[in-house]
């Protein structure tokens, strides 16, 4: 009865493994190109700013049955990562140690938001150039940490910048009324003076 | 006699504010829609303003791609539809065509101008850049609103200072005070006459009418001079005065933005700005002109007193202004950047400025050089000149009256269901949907630095997430259809309940930026009117039109729901539908695709009917029929 329930259990297990590693890969654009099947997301999601993260790129050659996984891509296709409509960042594919046809690009993302992975070069002897954005029905954005910080929240870096932006247009705008008032003050003391010495 | 002028007065008020609706005619719908894909060429093309436009001086032309006018040059207002024009369209082919239309307001003569496109059984081409939608002002303009204010605040201000503040102690002061009210009939007549030149042979008629009063007002102002004081005594001849000030600031008013929005509460509140705003500055002119040459070998504590009295008519007049300036501002702006980024805003900052210097210079008159007139002391030319910064200061509230009149606000009237503007990293984007109702909708953005539209954006895309039930989240990615507009079609929003629309904007170089908007999304009035429960036993059809308010040759969806008496979908049944109507159009086959629609739902792609009422039978395979009404509009 004991082995009874522990296979059940070890079944439940391998069950979920499959449920929840099939959610994952949800998350991930799939799409063809030419006999290639690409699988493009962020290799932990979801995906926070201001933690290491990957792409997770998987490419399988569909013509044969199973699908082949594509190997040897690091040395033939590069890529990069952009963020909203800032300059690209290139990152180094590098193949997953232990998984054919896995291939990684590390990069800790800054910023919330939208991101795509541009990739392109040659899978075998195809020419690629493919953008893929992040979103709904795709891969996951960006996410921020707030809600999962405790107990003290801590802005990320974008958020920073905009702080001290912020704050270095609030003292700009100081010293600009400071001068202003060290004008209008000096030009009220001169009156000042030119009428006293009138009235004498 | 004066009850009777007041009855007058309120009359005309009541008159002129009826066909008063709007400062500037904006697109508010049209047929065909902006971006609709026809099957059949139209034979007229009608576009719905904001406002009644002046037909007179408004245009609306259809021309194809290659700016060919392709109508027949006979744009009318439209009898049975309100603010609507109409042209007529002659035989064209299929092709994308793009309707582009000028308004010339009834209110106060402003242009506006637009463009939208449709196509023929072709791709919709694009819309090109047509300009400022409202041209800037005239100098002509400019000076002519300038003109027209300074004789209203002279001949008002004059009067009430003259009737209230200090009598003209002798001949001199009347003598002045006398070529004070020549130079305010005079710049009354002039600025009117500027204004009718500048709008020259396309004034509309309102605004001519108006524009002769103010005229008329100078006019009577400049012959009461020339009565005999012993049949208008001077007492009377002021009263008379302040009317005619009075009543020119009114025509003014009822040129103004307030009367653009038709409230009679606006129209009541700006009056009361302008007629504050006259009394306070045409006081300062009255009190630097009429009394100070006088008061200067006088006593000083008479000087003292009169400034006494003055400053407390102009403490209630600047009450009076700030208060009803700062509604305006609320009703007339949409964030607090456009004092800083829109051509209104930078003319209402200008005047919010100078009435601060005023107010400077106006606390040292009361709080500084009055009370050391009144202790017998001389300050007089410390005053003479205090009140001769006043009235420059004024000059340019004027100036800067004359451009705010002459500007759009930043608020602006339109048939957009849902408006809302953010202001995000220095970017305005603006979302509006054609309608709240659920299903498939036209989601317009726009995209602007300052007012300045942002083209060439990399992508605009649009998010939805319902806030009632995880319903995921849908994508829409924008295309742009004119400067700085980009439009989505799609029907994310499916449910009743309210939806979180994430408008993601990416501009090369800089981080994306995201603006968050909340659109209810709700049933409206005459809804039900379009969704439909037909009993065909042992079914229930569920019926609905999409869109929810068809419009004449526009392809339209009708969608059936087929259950039985439990409420579970009815799947494989041959569902046909037949037409009967204004016109004739073939019967139809429904299309039922479980995978897409889902099970039980069936849908007929109709690609166009006619205007009017419709009744179409569908008929489930083994069971009977139903009717369906639909009503299709122009």
């Amino acid at each position: 009865m004991t082995r009874l329930i522990s296979l059940v259990a070890a079944a439940t297990v391998v069950v979920s493994s499959f449920i929840i590693y099939g959610g994952t890969a949800a998350a991930h654009e799939r799409r063809m190109v030419g006999p290639y099947q690409f699988v493009v997301g962020w290799l932990n999601e979801p995906a926070y700013v201001g933690l290491m993260n990957s792409l997770d790129l998987r490419v399988t050659d569909t013509r044969v049955t199973p699908a082949k996984a594509v190997e040897g891509l690091e040395k033939t296709v590069t890529a990069d990562v952009q963020s909203g409509g800032l300059a690209p960042l290139s990152l180094t594919v590098t193949a997953r140690f232990g998984t054919a046809g896995a291939y990684n690009g590390y990069v800790m993302p800054t910023a919330t938001g939208t991101y795509i992975f541009h990739i392109k070069g040659k899978v075998e002897s195809l020419d690629i150039d493919e953008k893929f954005e992040s979103g709904p029905g795709r891969f996951g954005d960006i996410e921020p940490t707030t809600a999962l910080q405790y107990p003290n929240k801590v802005p990320a870096a974008n958020e920073i910048g905009t702080r001290l932006g912020d704050l270095q247009s609030g003292v700009d705008q100081t010293r600009l009324l400071s001068g202003a008032a060290v004008v209008i003050g000096v030009i009220a003391l001169g009156a000042a003076f030119a009428m006293s010495r009138r009235r004498a | 006699m004066r009850g009777l002028l007041a009855a007058l007065v309120a009359a005309s008020v009541l008159i002129l504010m009826g066909g008063a609706a709007a400062a500037h005619a904006n697109y508010v719908k049209s047929n065909p829609a902006s971006d609709a894909r026809l099957t059949k060429p139209p034979t007229d093309v009608r576009v719905t303003f904001s406002e009644t436009p002046d037909a007179h001086g408004s245009d609306v032309a259809v021309l194809d791609v290659n700016a060919n006018r392709v109508d027949k040059h006979d744009v009318t207002l439209v009898s049975d539809e309100p603010n609507t024009l109409r042209v007529s369209v002659g035989a064209i082919g299929d092709g994308g065509y793009i309707v582009s239309w000028t308004t010339v307001s009834a209110v106060d003569g402003h242009e506006t101008k637009g463009a939208f496109a449709f196509a023929i059984n072709a791709p919709l081409p694009a819309i090109k850049d047509i300009g400022p939608s409202a041209p800037p002002p005239t100098a002509l303009e400019i000076a002519g609103r300038a003109l027209s204010y300074a004789g209203m605040a002279v001949l008002t201000g004059l009067a009430f200072f003259t009737m209230f503040i200090r009598i003209p102690a002798d001949d001199a002061e009347s003598q002045r005070e006398r070529r004070l009210v020549i130079v305010g009939g005079a710049a009354l007549v002039a600025g009117s006459a500027l204004l009718v030149l500048n709008q020259g042979t396309n004034i509309p008629g309102r605004l001519l009418l108006l524009l002769a009063l103010r005229a008329f007002a100078g006019v009577v102002a400049l012959v009461s001079l020339a009565v005999p004081p012993r049949f208008l005594p001077a007492d009377a001849r002021r009263e008379g005065i302040a009317f005619l000030g009075l009543a020119a600031g009114l025509t003014a008013t009822l040129v103004s933005h307030a009367a653009a929005s038709g409230d009679l509460g606006s129209v009541a509140v700006d009056y009361l700005h302008v007629t504050a705003i006259s009394i306070w500055s045409g006081g300062v002119v009255a009190f630097s002109y009429v009394a100070m040459p006088s008061a200067g070998n006088a006593d000083p504590r008479q000087l003292g007193a009169t400034i006494w009295r003055f400053s407390l008519t102009a403490l209630v007049a600047v009450a009076v202004i700030i208060s009803t300036g700062t509604w305006a501002a609320f009703d007339r702006l949409v964030l607090i950047e456009d004092l800083v980024e829109t051509p209104y805003g930078i003319a209402l900052l200008a005047k919010i400025v100078l009435l601060g210097g005023l107010l400077a210079l106006g606390a040292l008159n009361l709080l500084v050089w009055g009370p050391r007139m009144r202790r017998g002391l001389t300050s007089s030319a410390q005053f003479w000149r205090g009140v001769m910064g006043e009235t420059a200061l004024f000059a340019g509230v004027l100036v800067a009256a004359a451009f705010l009149t002459s500007f759009a606000p930043p608020a602006q009237a339109n048939g957009a269901a849902f408006d809302e503007t953010k202001h995000i990293s220095g970017i305005r984007i603006e979302l509006l949907t054609a309608t709240t109702l659920p299903g498939r909708n036209r989601f317009v953005v726009r995209v602007q630095q300052g007012l300045t539209p942002i083209s060439g954006a990399e992508k605009v895309a649009l998010r939805f997430t319902m806030v009632e039930h995880d319903m995921g989240e849908q994508e829409l990615v924008a295309t742009e259809r004119a400067p700085g507009e980009y439009v989505a079609e799609g029907s994310p929003t499916a449910m009743l309940g309210t939806w979180k629309v994430q408008v993601i904007v990416r501009l090369a170089g800089r981080p994306d930026i995201t603006a968050l908007f909340t659109v209810p999304v709700s049933q409206a009035a005459g809804q039900e009117a379009t969704t439909k429960i037909i009993a065909i036993p042992p079914y229930q059809l569920i019926v609905f039109a999409e869109p929810f308010q068809p419009q004449a040759g526009a392809p339209l969806t009708i969608n059936v729901v087929v259950v039985d008496a439990k409420g579970d979908p009815v799947t494989g049944k041959k569902v046909h539908a037949t037409f009967s109507g204004p016109a004739t159009a073939p019967p139809l086959d429904a299309v039922e695709n479980t995978a897409e629609l889902g099970p039980g739902r069936y849908r007929f792609t109709v690609p166009g009917l006619e205007a009017g009422s419709w009744k179409i039978t569908i008929s489930v395979s083994d069971a009977g029929s139903g009717v369906y009404d639909l009503e299709v509009t122009r």
